[in-house]
């Protein structure tokens, strides 16, 4: 400081001038000394100070110039132990601050309503939306906010607003990258197995009938159908698919449908195809535990109807696909030997059969509203039949379950988020997991907090990214465009880009194009780049680009969220196997315990 | 190269439009497709076989079937099946977007091409009854021989100034136990759906698709409203 030569600005920085020295006709100089107040943040002291200048006024113009300067001495302030109403003005002012703060309240709130204790949810519902990965979550979340008007970000999906939260290990016992069989398997069973195979541990080799004997694994819907609790699986995907099969069959391939897709040793082997096992679940589940008697499952949506019908012309529902609906090589119509165990039951397959459902009267429920898989929500309108979406399946659903004074257990799939991904369409992954939110929101509004637990979480995520940097509000499907800008960004390649892409697949294609879009199914992967300069990005049938050429869009191995609700949901907290979600629901339920005294009894 | 035996002899050239519809609803025709690029190269030659019952068509290459069936909502549902590995994949009908025009399918020249092209001349009655359309469109010239009354092309050529593109019936048979047992063979075929390849990496045929994608072509011989042969439609950068 004393080296600087330039003069000391002494106006409202200076508190004090002291006159200290004497005066004397040559040499004798006044001695000054100046006292700054140095601010919070200064270069010399971040909390603050003093600063203490002391010198002699050698020109003797009456102040203390910079090159009269002998001595300084700073003091620095202590940090702050509290903080003024005007320190904290920017803050309690800001609406960000302030709904966290509001959120901080209710979210005490909600973490001190739920029951911890075990054995308290009468009911439990895990929702499941295969290949919902994290980054689908986030850009279903924006699309679905822009879609009300919202800038986007800022929205919430109905199971956002849930108070707990972690995350699940998706890995397979033998994949890095696993897949529906293993991961739901986890899920339902508290077991982490193999890749492919279902209701069984990882002891199985896939695709060997012989293996399953001795393997097999007890599901949550298993364990709550012995304990008298109704029960109910339903699935946008085929219901014999892997995620909902994990629920109530056991099986040593995931594709082993019906007894077509089965090789004849398997066959021969003993081995029961999976729609068979469905329609055959109470018979099945009181062979294997003597002395039960169970009632079998209550409600039962989903796609699929072709693993239930003979292979006969004559068996065709009313909007069959194919020239031969069923694929079943037995003879055996599934349907009818359903309605002949449940004659109070009602087997409906179409949005009126759907509708004419009486939740208070009806027995059983079972829905096969398409020959395979359900359509995606955006393309339910082009249904022959009409199917119900989601929602409707999952309020109807908790409508009939409820009949029962003891409780319920429900596993709803949102099948086809997965389904969209390996097609490398994000416009319709993400409308199936915004569908999937007011599923969500339609049990949230059936039940209370009180007294069931509602999970929500992914089997598995999807190599789907949100990438580049949009400005707020940029529509999630569209080009980038960046912060200030209205026009697109160009890459290197001198061409615009879209938010969302995906690391591998087929890559670039436009099925909105009339003119070759009913050829361009038939193409291999167009990966790489393609001028998108006069593409509607946002449209139905518009693909994102991909990287690596691959056929089919692949799975993800990293960590899937899990959202929580109702007694229990205080266990859905910081990292864990998928495995553990099974452990939760027991918890929650009392499971295990309660089918344990019900068999000992 | 097959012999050109049009076997129509067991379609009367005195049925009426009517008759002659019902009566070839199940049918299989052979064509052959043949293609040049340029004149300094060699044709390309390939065939393909059109099998049809009244709402399934079918076109058959040496390794590949593609197979359409009409749905009650006129949507198109398509199936692929590979013949060496006997086996299939289903799409949705609505993975495919787009026009849906079955006609282009089971005619292999659609209704609203030849709606937008000049009859130029007409002769012989009933099933025999043909048909010569033309049309030029910017630098390109079709023209279809169209043997209207059975709904079925005789031949087409498509001419460029760089292209030249011929399609030509060489037999055509009506049995339709014939037709119904080709249909009933490919649906014996372990089919797989579209959306399901992505969960099928441990299956040998699907780790295929998957990692080199739906690479094979068939022989195309459907056209567009604009007589454009539907075929490839990449624009690599």
């Amino acid at each position: 400081m004393a080296a600087n030569m330039k003069k000391l600005n002494l106006l409202s920085l200076a508190v004090v001038v002291a006159l200290t020295g004497c005066s004397d006709d040559d040499k004798d100089y006044k001695t000054l000394v100046v006292n700054n107040t140095l601010p919070v943040g200064s270069e010399q002291c971040v909390n603050g100070g003093t600063e203490k200048l002391e010198g002699e006024d050698t020109n003797r113009n009456g102040e203390l110039d910079a090159d009269e300067v002998l001595r300084t001495t700073v003091t620095c302030n202590d940090p702050a132990s509290s903080l003024t109403p005007q320190q904290l003005v920017n803050l309690s002012t800001n609406q960000w601050f302030k709904d966290a703060k509001v959120k901080m309240a209710t979210s005490q709130d909600n973490i001190e309503k739920i029951v911890k204790e075990s054995g308290k949810a009468k009911n439990i519902i895990l929702f499941v939306g295969d290949g919902m990965g994290v980054s689908t979550v986030t850009a279903a979340r924006i699309l679905a906010g822009q879609l009300e008007g919202k800038m986007g970000e800022e929205h919430l999906l109905s199971f956002d607003t849930m108070p707990f939260s972690g995350f699940s290990k998706t890995y397979n016992v033998d994949a890095q990258t696993p897949d529906s069989a293993g991961t739901m398997t986890a899920m339902a069973s508290g077991v982490k197995t193999d890749v492919g195979v279902i209701g069984v541990d990882e002891d199985i080799e896939r695709g060997v009938c012989s293996t399953v004997a001795g393997n097999e694994l007890v599901t949550a819907t298993e364990l709550a159908e012995i304990n008298g609790l109704a029960t109910g699986i339903v699935s946008t995907a085929r219901i014999t698919h892997a995620t909902p099969a994990a629920t109530y069959a056991k099986s040593a391939d995931r594709n082993w449908e019906d007894v077509s897709d089965m090789p004849e040793d398997a066959v021969t082997g003993g081995c029961e195809d999976i729609a068979s096992q469905l329609v055959n679940f109470e018979a099945n589940l009181e062979a294997r535990f003597a002395g039960i008697d169970v009632n079998g499952l209550e409600v039962v949506m989903g796609g699929g109807r072709r693993h239930f019908l003979p292979k006969d012309a004559a068996f065709n529902s009313a909007d069959a696909m194919s020239a031969v609906e069923g694929d079943r090589t037995d003879e055996r119509d599934l349907t009818a030997e359903w309605q002949e165990k449940y004659p109070t039951g009602q087997y409906v397959m179409d949005q009126a059969g759907f509708d004419n459902l009486d939740t208070e009267s009806v027995s059983q429920v079972f829905g096969l509203f398409n020959e395979s898989h359900m359509q995606y929500e955006a393309d339910r309108a082009n249904d022959i039949a009409g199917e119900p979406s989601l929602s409707q399946m999952t309020a109807k659903a908790i409508d009939v379950l409820d009949n029962n004074d003891k409780g319920f257990f429900l596993t709803v799939e949102s099948g086809r988020i997965d389904h969209a991904h390996h097609a490398g369409n994000a416009y319709n992954a993400l409308n199936d997991t915004i569908e999937l939110s007011k599923a969500v929101q339609v049990a949230m509004d059936k039940t209370s907090i009180e007294d069931t637990l509602i999970i929500v979480t992914a089997d598995h995520s999807h190599v789907f990214t949100i990438a580049g940097y949009p400005k707020r509000g940029n529509p999630i499907l569209g080009k980038v465009v960046a912060v200030g800008k209205t026009e697109p960004s160009m890459a290197a390649d001198g061409m615009p880009y879209t938010t969302v892409g995906y690391t591998n697949g087929l890559g670039y294609r436009d099925l909105g194009d009339e003119t070759n879009a009913d050829a361009s199914y038939l193409e291999g992967p167009a990966v790489g780049r393609f001028d998108l300069t006069s593409v509607d990005t946002m449209s139905p049938g518009f693909h994102q680009e991909a990287t690596v050429p691959l056929g089919s869009e692949t799975h993800a191995g990293e960590d899937v969220g899990v959202y929580a609700i109702g007694p229990g949901a205080h266990l859905v907290t910081g990292t864990n196997e998928q495995s553990f979600l099974f452990h939760v629901m027991d918890y929650a339920g009392d499971l295990v315990k309660n089918a344990d005294a019900k068999l000992t009894k | 190269m097959k012999s050109i035996i049009l076997s129509m002899v067991l379609l009367s050239p005195f049925a009426s439009a009517v008759e002659c519809k019902a009566d070839n609803q199940y049918l299989q025709a052979s064509y052959k497709v043949s293609e040049q690029t340029s004149q300094k190269l060699p044709k390309n030659e390939q065939s393909f076989t059109l099998w049809r019952t009244p709402r399934q068509v079918a076109q058959q290459s040496e390794q590949l079937v593609e197979l359409w069936r009409q749905l009650s909502n006129q949507q198109i549902r398509p199936i692929r099946y590979f013949t060496q590995a006997k086996r299939g994949i289903e799409y949705q009908p609505s993975e495919v977007k787009g026009s849906q025009d079955f006609s282009s399918k089971y005619q292999l020249v659609s209704d609203q091409l030849l709606a937008k092209m000049q009859l130029q001349s007409e002769q012989g009655e009933g099933c025999d009854k043909k048909q010569r359309y033309y049309l030029k469109q910017a630098d390109t010239v079709i023209e279809v021989v169209w043997l209207s009354n059975q709904q079925l092309v005789e031949s087409m050529q498509v001419n460029t100034a760089n292209y030249s593109r011929i399609t030509s019936l060489q037999s055509v048979s009506f049995n339709k136990q014939t037709v119904l047992e080709q249909f009933a063979n490919w649906d014996k075929y372990q089919t797989t759906d579209y959306a399901d390849i992505g969960d099928n990496e441990s299956d040998p045929f699907l780790a295929k698709m998957i990692n080199l994608g739906f690479v094979e072509h068939g022989a195309t011989g459907f056209y567009d409203t604009n007589g454009k042969a539907l075929k490839s439609n990449h624009h690599h950068h």
